[in-house]
């Protein structure tokens, strides 16, 4: 699982409804990997409005990833803003470990760069 | 061929589910997957349509086979209930993950477009069907699109079912069915034949009109395509 898609994940638990704690879900014991991938500017430049930014930088910071407190105001125009970002959210894999909500506790593993997200009957 | 037959499973409409669709396909992902290659020519068209540096998911991905088709410049994230088909999008190097259409783990507005392809016809209510239509609508963004097929009662390919019975049985044929262990399922067969296995997997056929109305009745959406396609009727919608 790359970095972008946890970036639009969120804890579904029944009853879990603080939006502060749901999103974005924490990394616990996890195992990362580099996989190179072909960069295209103009892909990053128009999905940027979809990235929580500040959740992307939380995640980060944990992870001890470096990425700017902001994006910058003409992202088209910073090659190394984009070569940054394009290495942070589509180069770097989740293998194993698992994505905790500090709402409720669930758990949610990742195996073999998998993520599990269902639930049991009662979260549902 | 092997017939459909109605359903008159006496079980609640979660457990009809979990035997008569995610225990199937866990157990027959790998031959479906290897009938499964061809793009569809209107979900084709679609995402060929999408600009450039969307991203979006494809809820009920199967094998994955409409995850490669905009590899580079639209970013799609596959998710499907069986473990068994997202182990073979996984290892086509595709992004995907498990979970459930009912319930999906998405924030809400996430995506540019979603797509669940012959995936709601599994739902085995009304009730359900309508929540999973307004889980495809609710993690896509204002304006965005949705794409979705389903299962056509009214077919006139190679299956034909009788018009008045909309919740069936539909048989998987696997041809030379072995276990893992390389032995065939009937423990006194002595001879090691492979034989033919029949799994069945639960549909409610879609009537005509009826796949537009339940996105009028989930609402929050114009629908702005609607036809009859590859035995389905589908339907393309843009969120308010």
């Amino acid at each position: 699982m790359r970095l972008i898609t946890h970036n639009m994940l969120k804890c579904h638990v029944k009853n879990c409804t603080d939006p502060d704690k749901q999103f974005p879900l924490r990394f616990k014991d996890v195992q990362l990997e580099q996989i190179e991938a072909d960069r295209n500017d103009e892909f990053l430049v128009r999905m940027l409005p979809r990235i929580d930014w500040a959740a992307l930088l939380k995640t980060a910071k944990e992870l001890n990833i470096e990425l700017p407190d902001k994006v910058p105001e003409s992202p088209a125009d910073d090659g190394e803003f984009l070569s940054t970002l394009h290495t942070v959210i589509l180069e770097t894999h989740v293998k194993d470990g698992s994505m905790v909500c500090d709402g409720c506790g669930h758990e949610y593993k990742i195996t073999n760069g998998i993520p599990n997200m269902l639930l049991a009957e009662h979260e549902i | 061929m092997k017939e459909s037959i109605p359903d008159t499973l006496k079980l609640s409409a979660a457990d009809k589910e979990e035997q008569y669709v995610h225990q199937v396909y866990n157990k027959i992902a790998s031959h479906f997957s290897d009938t499964r290659f061809k793009p569809w020519p209107v979900i084709e068209r679609y995402l060929r349509g999408l600009p450039s540096g969307s991203i979006g998911t494809d809820i009920g991905c199967g094998n994955g086979k409409y995850l490669g088709v905009r590899t580079g410049d639209v970013f799609i994230i596959g998710t499907d209930r069986s473990e068994s088909l997202v182990d073979i999008c996984s290892q086509r190097q595709f992004e995907c993950m498990v979970s459930d259409g009912l319930d999906l783990p998405y924030r809400a507005d996430a995506f540019d477009f979603s797509i669940s392809i012959a995936v709601i016809h599994h739902f085995s209510s009304s009730e359900r069907r309508a929540k999973a239509v307004s889980e495809i609508l609710r993690v896509v963004r204002s304006g965005g699109t949705v794409l979705i097929f389903a299962w056509a009662l009214e077919q006139n390919g190679r299956r034909k079912f009788d018009l008045s019975n909309q919740d069936v049985l539909v048989p998987w044929v696997v041809p030379g069915f072995r276990t893992h262990k390389g032995e065939t399922l009937d423990n006194n067969d002595q001879k090691q034949v492979a034989v033919d296995k029949v799994f069945h997997r639960y549909y409610h056929l879609f009537r005509e009109g009826e796949l537009p109305a339940l996105l009028q009745q989930v609402g929050g959406c114009e629908i702005i395509e609607s036809g009859y396609d590859k035995d389905n009727w589908y339907v393309i919608a843009r969120k308010f």
